[in-house]
């Protein structure tokens, strides 16, 4: 058969998860032997959905699977495996209070008289795959004990012991430094040249570009096709992940910032991982604009936020809105000093997903004396509110009664930011505030976001769309490895190949050019 | 799935688990019962109609036994709303009715006053009881559904202690009380049956709780906090008091239901063990589905069942024991989360297609729009 050459066929799926979300919509996706194969998308694109279908974790709605040109079933993990597929997950999948050599071999130990583990065997087995992949390993160490690129190696060698041929790495470099991630480039190859085939989940350009054969792009649940890497270039490839070409611009005044409303000065984190994510990070947000954050995910942009609305503690540093702390300061109080967040996550955040809209968009203010009359609420007034809300935020709904895990994502983050932009907010932080959503919706929530800091809020938008940055914020700081790379008070000239520079951390600007954030003490 | 669909499927999700349950319940009535239709008969037709007029005792028998179940029923439905799976029902509801017999039985009160001061002191207790569980939970982590469980048996033989070897009446011939003064017994609404007017207590605490649950920001809350807790924690709700809250609310309900179940039945404390209407409460609240308006309902078709048992048992020599089957595979059913979910898919995959194609239309129109 001619379609011998692929080793992995997924025609036609589609995806309908139980709260009908569509994570894949008709998705054609091919791997051929041999290769490394990248799958690209943003949050939310399907591409994890994919790989749990391909890995087994998740059954298609519609469509077929085809492993070495036979077709299959996946109905779980242990069916994928004994096809030769194997995952390295994002989070690693292994037992920390067991040694690399007891993980190794988990659920399939060698055993010693029929009953007991054969521990020497399993060091054995270890040390062996070790030397023939070239992925050194402690096999005695305690997985708790050994770091991070040792785990993910010790993934890497789990799948292989078990016999995989094909091997799916769901972003496998996030947790990586820069030498670790060459490191893991080198076993890659390695394992390419002994015909291996791999699938590589990312949203890094320059990685793709580095390791890849060929790529898949997805955008919304669909595949938006299949290229050579060395056929394409990076701003072609953004464009497809992202659909850049859809501009949307955003008519604004010059800004007229006056008081500074946020100050952060020297906030430190290192994360669980012992991963340095905030550096010493101070900056100042003024009333009247719009400062955007701009960097590649994952360099300590989720972090920061975190720490301004006490999701987490930070190392040392201080935060302040108008002079009063906000780290450690409960959200009750971080919300009366006039703070709104657009959560990153709005499905963990945002949003009680079985509760009504008129629920969500009460739910900050449930306390506040205008809804409620004694110990019973102000149902009219609660009622009246939500429909007003419902209808200035231009959310599509039966009626406020309806459950928010039911819309469409544009019209929850509408909720969303409905109940946010109400709340009179001195300073909003706005994280992603337009991923994953619609061109209607995006277009009326960076409207409403520059509406308000003309009105005099001070606005903190953290985005990973470069499109956004550079069209909303009035100035803009890049963050690399969990500091500022560089500070733009005007964004005006502002272009993608120079913040690219500065998000990959090629470029640095000096410490006087950065201390400009801070404005004044 | 838009609402009314979802209503839909809840309900032949319930419909056909209760239907499952009577049905696994025939299987065992045909293996042991000498005369299978009477026995069917004793289990769904005697408890209202016998010799073809209506059952008016047994049916008054219904209604009292629907009185403590109605009050665990609300307690757990308090406490599962807020997720915290605390099943201490059964030790409180103990607890509470060992303190008021007490109060019943040593402090001469007023004739209106006694019954109202035991049953409230009850709750309290229950209340307090709720707290070890609850602050475990908030300050230290601690499984709340570990802690709570164990807690009925630490209230259990706590209790078995003070009876036994303090306040046992010595004359009688079991491990019981002294008898319970006269002004402190809840009132019979109808004379020489179960029926008491703890009933009517518990429709108004149905419908207190309704509003609690609905119409105030402790409820408000309460049900937040159970959906979505990161969610309740970013809107600024305080979670942690929350979450006490619920469950020291839980431990009221389930200690007042225990005080009234023993001034209204007993003439005295006789209880030697856990009385089960916690655990029945459990029942009763998944059957509701955590809705405090629909607790007497799920009341009344166990206490149905638990009837139409104990008259197969007295008439056709089944064990009284069937109650426990036919309560188990309803809760098995119940609680299964994945119990028909092929069909919910189906109906999903349904829906999620017709609003693809249908947003397609609509994103062509806005976009003309925009």
């Amino acid at each position: 058969m001619a379609d011998n050459e692929y080793v992995v066929q997924m025609k036609g799926i589609t995806k309908v998860y139980p709260n009908g979300i569509a994570a894949n919509q008709g998705v054609d996706f091919n791997v051929k032997r041999g290769e490394i194969h990248a799958l690209m998308g943003e949050n939310g694109a399907g591409k994890s959905t994919l790989m749990k279908m391909l890995f087994g974790l998740e059954q298609p709605t519609e469509g077929e699977i085809y492993v070495n040109g036979e077709k299959v079933s996946l109905t779980s993990p242990t069916v994928a495996i004994s096809k030769g597929i194997g995952m390295v997950h994002q989070h690693f999948m292994l037992v920390p209070n067991l040694t690399v050599a007891e993980n190794m071999v988990l659920g399939m130990e060698p055993k010693h008289k029929g009953m007991f583990m054969d521990y020497k065997k399993a060091v054995e087995i270890t040390e062996e795959y070790a030397k023939k992949y070239n992925l050194h390993v402690d096999p005695n160490a305690k997985v708790r004990d050994i770091p991070v690129g040792m785990k993910q190696k010790v993934e890497i060698l789990k799948a292989l012991v078990r016999g995989a041929k094909i091997l799916i790495l769901d972003e496998p470099t996030a947790v990586l430094t820069t030498q670790e991630t060459e490191e893991l480039f080198k076993e890659l190859i390695h394992l390419k040249e002994q015909g291996y085939t791999m699938i590589f989940i990312s949203h890094k350009l320059h990685e793709i570009k580095q390791i890849t054969d060929r790529l898949t792009i997805m955008r919304s649940g669909k595949s938006m096709g299949v290229y050579q890497t060395a056929d394409i270039s990076k701003e072609e490839i953004s464009r497809l992940m992202v659909g850049r070409d859809v501009i949307l611009t955003v008519e604004k005044d010059q800004a007229q910032p006056t008081d500074v409303v946020l100050r952060v000065r020297d906030l430190e984190y290192t994360n669980e991982w012992n991963k340095k994510m905030l550096n010493k990070l101070s900056f100042d947000v003024r009333k009247g604009e719009i400062l955007g954050i701009a960097g590649v995910e994952g360099n300590g942009q989720r972090e920061l936020v975190d720490m301004l609305f006490n999701l987490n503690t930070p190392d040392s540093g201080t935060a302040t809105v108008n002079g009063q702390s906000v780290i450690g300061q409960p959200q009750r109080k971080i919300r009366d000093l006039g703070v709104s967040l657009i959560p990153e996550d709005r499905m963990t955040f945002g949003m009680a997903g079985t509760a009504t809209i008129e629920e969500n968009l009460m739910s900050d203010r449930s306390a506040d004396n205008k809804y409620n009359n004694g110990p019973l609420f102000n149902m009219k007034k609660m009622h009246e509110d939500s429909d007003q809300l419902i209808k200035d935020y231009k959310v599509l709904c039966k009626s406020r009664n309806q459950q928010v895990g039911m819309l469409s994502g544009g019209n929850i983050q509408k909720v969303v930011v409905a109940r946010e932009f109400s709340a009179d907010p001195i300073l909003i932080i706005a994280d992603q505030p337009t991923r994953g959503i619609d061109v209607g919706a995006t277009e009326f929530i960076r409207k409403k976001l520059v509406e308000l800091s003309r009105a005099g809020a001070a606005v903190l938008l953290v985005s990973a769309d470069l499109n956004e940055v550079m069209e909303l914020s009035d100035s803009l700081i890049i963050m690399y490895n969990g500091g500022i790379a560089a500070y733009f008070e005007d964004t005006t000239s502002l272009t993608d190949a120079v913040m690219g520079e500065y998000m990959l951390g090629l470029k640095q600007q000096s410490d006087e050019e950065v201390r400009r954030v801070q404005h004044g003490e | 799935m838009g609402n009314k669909q979802k209503l839909k499927f809840e309900f032949m999700r319930g419909f056909v688990a209760i239907a499952i349950a009577i049905a696994v319940a025939f299987i065992f009535i045909f293996i042991c019962a000498d005369d299978p239709a009477k026995a069917l008969n004793c289990l769904l037709i005697r408890p209202i109609i016998s010799n073809g007029a209506l059952n008016v005792s047994s049916i008054l028998t219904i209604l009292g036994r629907m009185t403590p179940i109605i009050f665990t029923g609300l307690a757990v439905c308090v406490m599962f709303s807020a997720n915290q799976f605390n099943l201490a029902g059964e030790g409180t509801v103990m607890a509470g009715g060992f303190v008021a017999a007490l109060l019943a039985i040593y402090v001469p009160m007023a004739a209106g006053l006694h019954p109202v001061v035991c049953i409230l002191v009850g709750a309290v207790v229950g209340g307090l009881l709720m707290l070890i569980p609850a602050i475990a939970k908030v300050k230290l982590n601690a499984s709340e559904m570990v802690c709570s469980l164990m807690l009925n048996y630490v209230v259990l033989y706590v209790i078995m202690h003070f009876l036994s070897n303090v306040f046992a009446d010595r004359s009688q011939g079991s491990t019981q009380t002294y008898p319970f003064l006269e002004t402190a017994k809840v009132a019979k609404m109808v004379p020489g049956t179960e029926l008491t007017w703890g009933f009517v207590i518990a429709i108004i605490a149905t419908i207190l709780v309704g509003f609690f649950m609905y119409r105030t920001r402790w409820g408000y809350t309460i049900r937040m906090i159970g959906i979505n807790e990161s969610f309740s924690k970013y809107s600024g709700m305080r979670v942690g008091g929350v979450i006490v809250l619920s469950q020291v609310i839980g431990g009221v309900l389930s200690g007042m239901g225990g005080a009234i179940e023993v001034l209204g039945r007993y003439n005295t404390f006789l209880w030697k063990d856990l009385p089960g209407y916690g655990w029945t409460g459990i029942t009763v609240a998944i059957l509701a589905k955590n809705n405090p308006l629909a607790i007497p309902f799920a009341a009344l078709f166990i206490a149905y069942l638990n009837r139409g048992c104990e008259l197969m048992s007295i008439y056709a020599s089944v064990p009284a024991e069937m109650i426990d089957i036919i309560q188990a595979v309803i809760f098995l059913f119940f609680a299964a989360e994945q119990f028909m979910s092929k069909t919910r898919q189906k109906m999903v995959v349904k829906e999620t297609k017709e609003e693809l194609a249908k947003k397609q239309q609509e994103a062509a129109v806005e976009g003309g729009n925009a």
